[in-house]
């Protein structure tokens, strides 16, 4: 335990902050990690929100009352939109007019970065209200494009009020004091090496901010060793059961050969067996303990 | 008009019924290597095959072994014959596009002067919409598709949409691009000053160029008027893409891992299909357990690691034969399973192995 703790001090340090990004490929676990961090300082008595954006399986918009500390968020670009321009124009007739005009409907909808800068100002302007954000970010090109169409159109709205707040937005989320991100992968080769793409990305946009690593599902250890490396196997295909639990394990410790190598700091995240109903609360309850005792949090 | 199959039709016959085989699906679920198996499947019966994927992350490029695929198909018929052992008369060949390039080329084809096709190149939202825009990497996987549907070197084309979190943003994206060229849009947009603006829209304009700056609205107006001068050919670009995949020639399928919210998603893929009226051709289960049987653990075997990962992979097929009775309960076709493989695909030649794995008998037709 000891061990893992110093291990993970960069996990613990990136947790710790106000806003916590949790990035990664599709299919990694984000959402249930991302949630089982915000269980986690809810459990301890913070204000927290959990964000969410655009998941197609929630309902869009609110804010809904989790757990009596905990709220989450399915930030939708288009009621962002709307706010945003409320809040820049006033709640007036007017603002009813540009809001319901079909052009700039349209141009909220369809402009590329607009969608991304509204979700991200969302989440900036929320901040304020709760003692922790903690993002689930979209897949790694969908999350990092929220980040550079923000950059991007800072530059590109020179002299409005976009700008100013896209400036200002752009510097919280660069101060390691107040943002964290946070990359989750598998210990499987392809998430184990997009995660590094992810980092130097990350690092280009924020250059002082260096993310943490969370390996994620990792199968139990069987203490198996085989004489060959995975890449002389002759088939991808396993032969048995068996036989594949113990070229899985071997295999997972292979693959972190990929983050070990360049001494990556990085915590692990246990496999959780599917509940039966395969739900995400469930998942994220049994990370948010693993969480705790490994020290992460 | 319900274009769902009422038989179950398996990959084989799904893959001698069409031309084109489009695999939807979110990240992470395996697309491209399914998707590559495939048309290697239709190329071990003689067909010319040739997969594209779309993939920021060059996936396919990387499993193959081929560090720079371009918009240039690979021939990737000798390493396939060196895998299978043997002359084959098909081909195998692989296709990585890149969106900038596609983009670009899009854009001359369409642009009727070299002047406008540079005036678009250099407007700043130009390059932000390549980039950034979600449904620019969709939409060029399909002018892709329509541009090779015409070439006759190939008898079998599998194209792996793009990774999305949503699988219906693929059949968004041409929508989504389309309101670009939305006449009344661009009307607004590029009318000269001095015609007479409805008071709402000038209104509504000048305040967007209060949010927004002088130098934004500048260049939007410039992408206007230059997306102005496109939109006709645009439009027929567009009809031509739809209907090729309305057409016969095309079918749909998608690519998923049995999990319990499964059959969920894949009732509202075949609905949206339905409505697009697009063939859909059936379930393509990737990361299936089903062929592992448990075998008694001999006593030195039976360690307490190894008894704690079985217990695990008894979970994960348990939850996999419940996420089939679903599926089976909406009447849901599959049409393939793809094993979990032990170890990622490298080669040309570990893809081979996959593509003789895939399981194509039809398990509703094996159930009843």
């Amino acid at each position: 335990m000891s061990a893992e703790r110093t291990r993970s001090s960069l996990v613990k340090d990136v947790l710790d902050r106000s806003l916590v990004f949790v990035s990664g490929k599709g299919g990694v676990g984000k959402t249930v990690v991302s949630l089982a961090i915000a269980m986690v300082r809810a459990s301890q008595g913070a204000r927290t929100l959990w964000v969410t954006f655009e998941d197609p399986t929630r309902s869009r918009g609110e804010t809904k009352q989790i757990s009596p500390d905990l709220w989450h968020l399915n930030c939708d670009a288009t009621l962002a939109f709307e706010e945003y321009a409320t809040l820049k124009i006033g709640a007036g007739p007017l603002a009813r007019l540009f809001i319901q005009n079909k052009l700039v409907r349209y141009l909220a909808k369809a402009s590329p970065g607009i969608h991304e800068l509204v979700l991200l100002g969302k989440v900036w302007f929320e901040r304020t209200r709760y003692e922790y954000v903690i993002m689930d970010m979209p897949a790694t090109g969908h999350g990092l494009a929220m980040f550079q169409s923000t950059k991007n159109f800072s530059a590109l709205f020179s002299g409005g009020p976009i700008h100013k707040d896209a400036h200002a937005m752009l510097e919280t989320f660069a101060d390691p004091a107040v943002t964290g991100q946070l990359i989750v992968a598998l210990p499987e080769e392809m998430p184990l090496r997009e995660s590094l793409e992810l980092n130097d990305l990350l690092l280009e946009i924020f250059p002082q901010n260096q993310p943490a690593f969370v390996a994620n599902r990792l199968f139990p250890k069987t203490g198996e060793t085989l004489a060959t490396t995975p890449d002389k196997w002759p088939s991808p295909l396993a032969t048995s059961m068996l036989d594949y639990v113990i070229k899985r394990t071997v295999l997972e410790n292979f693959n972190m050969r990929i983050w070990r190598d360049l001494n990556i700091d990085y915590g692990e995240i246990n496999f959780i067996p599917p509940p039966d109903n395969n739900s995400h609360e469930i998942i994220s309850a049994a990370i948010a303990g693993q969480l705790t005792t490994k020290g992460y949090m | 008009m319900k274009k769902t199959p009422k038989t179950q039709k398996n990959i084989d016959k799904i893959l001698a019924e069409r031309r084109i085989i489009i695999s939807c699906g979110t990240g992470g679920v395996g697309k491209t290597t399914l998707s590559a198996a495939i048309a290697m499947r239709a190329a071990m019966t003689g067909k010319r095959a040739v997969v594209i994927t779309v993939d920021p992350a060059k996936r396919l490029a990387t499993s193959l072994g081929l560090e720079s695929l371009d918009n240039k198909a690979s021939d990737l018929t000798p390493l396939l014959e060196k895998a299978c052992n043997k002359k084959i008369t098909g081909r195998f060949c692989a296709i990585v596009p890149d969106t900038k390039k596609t983009f670009e080329d899009f854009l001359r084809d369409l642009s009727p002067s070299q002047e406008i096709t540079e005036r678009v190149l250099k407007n700043p939202i130009f390059h932000i919409f390549t980039k950034e825009f979600s449904g620019a990497n969709e939409y060029m996987a399909m002018e892709r598709l329509r541009v090779l549907s015409r070439n006759t070197e190939y008898d079998c084309i599998v194209l792996d949409t793009p990774p999305s979190r949503n699988t219906l943003e693929f059949l968004d994206a041409p929508e989504l691009l389309a309101r670009f060229f939305e006449e009344r849009l661009v009307k607004w947009l590029v009318l000269p000053a001095n015609k007479i603006l409805a008071s709402g829209v000038k209104k509504a304009l000048s305040l967007l160029e209060r949010l927004t700056g002088t130098g934004f609205m500048t260049s939007l107006f410039d992408f206007a008027s230059s997306l102005f001068e496109l939109r006709v050919r645009f439009m027929a670009n567009l009809k031509e893409t739809i209907a090729l995949l309305e057409s016969q020639s095309v079918g749909f399928i998608m690519v998923t891992t049995p999990t319990p919210d499964t059959a969920q998603e894949v009732k509202h893929f075949i609905d949206t299909l339905e409505d697009h009226d697009f063939n859909f051709d059936g379930v393509a289960l990737n990361r299936t357990l089903g062929y592992l049987k448990t075998e008694a653990l001999a006593k030195k075997e039976a360690k307490q690691g190894i008894e704690e990962a079985l217990e695990v992979m008894k979970a994960l097929q348990a939850r996999e034969e419940k996420a089939m009775e679903r599926l089976a309960r909406i009447k849901a076709p599959v049409c393939t399973k793809l094993p979990e493989l032990a170890r990622d695909v490298h080669s040309v030649e570990d893809l081979f192995h996959v593509s003789m794995a895939l399981d194509i008998s039809d398990p509703m037709v094996r159930a009843s």
